[in-house]
């Protein structure tokens, strides 16, 4: 029968009444993951998992991750596991620390059992530029559309029922992007709200660590565990941490949600938009008030580029660390110069390459201030923007993308002269370190898609008990693609 | 602004310290074209200019100060394990000093 396909919350009930054990768990999961035909995975830990399933703690048992195998991002330090970010700048690197977030997962007993394939680097969304190639939307037999990215092993991985729990990480969208085309609930907190020490940086001041569940209840007992200041963390906040399920099932009665009439109107197709007109109905009948508000269109149209120049121009920096000397590829020269030239010159693949000659191209002396720091300007102008719309609501809620998942064919890493503002808005999350959550809404032709629920920084209880009150308006939880159905 | 000529393009990765073929460059050129239409749209933003440039989502307060506690680092074996070149209970890395 298997216990991999269900919430956390039945594995770990299953567990606590004894009906299933840590280790009958991890080889389920590891067989699952082995078996898996959407190149999830980097490195499947089945040796070390085995080991730590033998060795779990029981004192831990009342924890909901205690003996649950889970997935985590190639983006994460694990302590003696390879670790590459899916670059080949990072072959054979094996870290001798593990990130925060991986300490206290283990901590509370979750046993690892690999790590995901990524866009390299964390930069893309395509789930393609990564150094195995693609990683495939388990909802489609045929292996011709995308799970996006770049968190697409963990995304593919949960959606095929390998684990309930996969960590992700997110600058732009790259969780609650892959989430609704996934099926899952993708979440990332507000900046600061979870630890950042160990995944590697791409863009300091847009990064965040993210990561899907199969159930809003289980997303909220996830943030319980990982919440909370780190010292070793410069942006992790002080604010108390509070329990996150405790008020999921509170009346919504009252509550506002702020719908973008410009997002809402750049989407063309009409079966994702009468799904989420359906689920604001459903929503007005729980008695939350919901308005349709306007946000300047030019600014909307602006996130993109302005993502784009921010997070390139903080990725040549972030990733400088990466030189062939320390750790990781080193390719021969005669001098330490050579040695750093050739060995970023191979490491890197031509995306990243794009990506880092944007981001240095918008620090060059003579564009800094038209480029760089206008688009800091513009960031600071968005962000108002969406905070003043937040002031008056408790969140805004939009599909979270215009279509279901984009054939594997479609040219995503290419620069394109037209796009539309309902493809990328989500980054407006991002730039003003708010949280922000995917979950189901519904499918079309087999593949799913989802909607996208934003509130206030440091406001997750209400945005839980929003997102608690779609769940439940649409039905749509536990959702997975088995491999072989 | 510096026109996005090949040129100008090489010079960046230069300075990014790698290399990509010709074919690459080319390509970039041409796409810096889209990317220098898209980078304007922030110039017709009113207001922009008058901006406060955001480098964080919001401010935080840190501290540096701590307890003067005795706590100790990682253990010379284990920070050497996983190095590729271990002489004398040193890691040997390319000389970067003249």
């Amino acid at each position: 029968m298997g216990y991999m396909h269900l919430g956390l919350l039945d594995i770990h009930e299953a567990l606590i009444k004894n009906k299933v054990t840590p280790l009958e768990l991890v080889l389920e999961a590891i067989e699952l993951a082995k078996k898996g035909t959407n190149n999830c995975f980097e490195y499947i830990c089945e040796k070390e998992a085995i080991e730590k399933a033998k060795k779990l703690d029981d004192s831990k048992k009342d924890n909901i991750l205690y003996g649950i195998p889970i997935v985590v991002k190639d983006n994460y330090s694990t302590k003696d596991i390879p670790t590459t970010a899916s670059s080949n700048i990072l072959k054979d690197y094996v870290p001798i620390f593990s990130s925060e977030v991986v300490n206290r997962l283990e901590e509370a007993g979750a046993i690892i059992i690999g790590k995901t394939t990524m866009d390299e680097l964390g930069m893309g969304g395509s789930g393609s530029a990564g150094h195995l190639g693609t990683t495939y939307n388990p909802w489609d037999k045929t292996k011709t559309h995308r799970i996006g990215g770049s968190s697409c092993g963990s995304a593919s991985a949960i959606a095929s029922g390998i684990v309930p729990l996969a960590i992700g990480s997110d600058t732009g969208d790259s969780v609650r992007k892959p989430a609704s085309y996934g099926a899952s609930v993708g979440l990332k907190p507000t900046w600061g709200r979870i630890s950042r020490f160990g995944l590697f940086p791409f863009a300091a001041s847009l990064d965040h660590v993210g990561y899907f569940t199969r159930s809003v209840y289980d997303s909220a007992a996830i943030l319980n565990v990982l919440a909370g200041r780190d010292e070793k963390d410069y942006s992790s906040s002080f604010k108390p941490v509070e329990d996150y399920t405790k008020k999921l099932n509170e009346p919504v009665a009252g509550k506002r949600i702020a719908v973008i009439k410009e997002i809402v109107d750049a989407i063309n197709d009409q079966d994702i938009l009468a799904t989420f007109k359906n689920n604001l109905e459903q929503l007005r009948q729980r008695g939350v008030v919901i308005d349709f508000v306007s946000i300047d269109y030019k600014l909307l149209k602006a996130i993109y580029p302005t993502y784009i120049i921010v997070s390139s121009a903080e990725a040549t920096s972030n990733n400088a660390n990466l030189d062939g000397v320390k750790f990781g590829l080193r390719e021969p020269g005669k001098t330490y110069e050579e040695i750093l030239k050739n060995t970023r010159t191979k490491g890197f693949s031509k995306l990243i390459k794009r990506r880092f000659i944007i981001g240095g191209y918008s620090l060059l002396k003579e564009n800094r201030e038209e480029l760089f720091v206008r688009a800091q300007k513009c960031r600071r102008l968005i962000v108002d923007a969406f905070n003043s719309v937040l002031d008056k609501f408790d969140a805004i809620y939009c599909p979270a993308t215009p279509t279901v998942a984009p054939l594997i064919s479609s040219n995503l890493e290419a620069f394109i002269g037209d796009y539309s503002i309902a493809d990328d808005y989500m980054a407006f999350a991002n730039m003003g370190g708010l949280p922000s959550i995917t979950l189901p809404l519904g499918f079309k032709d087999g593949l799913p898609f989802g909607g996208n629920l934003t509130a206030k920084a440091f406001d997750e209880s209400n945005l839980f008990n929003l997102a608690q009150a779609i769940e439940d308006s649409t039905g749509l939880k536990d959702l997975v693609a088995k491999e072989d159905e | 602004m510096e026109k996005a000529s090949k040129e100008v393009l090489q010079l960046t990765a230069s300075k990014l310290m790698f290399d990509m073929t010709d074919e690459e460059y080319d390509r970039l050129v041409k796409e810096f074209e889209v990317l220098i239409k898209q980078m304007n749209i922030i110039g017709e933003i009113k207001g922009v200019d008058d901006a406060e440039p955001m480098t964080f989502p919001f401010d935080v307060t840190n501290s540096c100060l701590r307890e003067d506690v005795c706590s100790t680092s990682i253990k010379k074996e284990e920070a050497l394990k996983n190095a590729k070149d271990v002489k004398e209970g040193q890691i040997r890395l390319p000389r970067v000093l003249k």
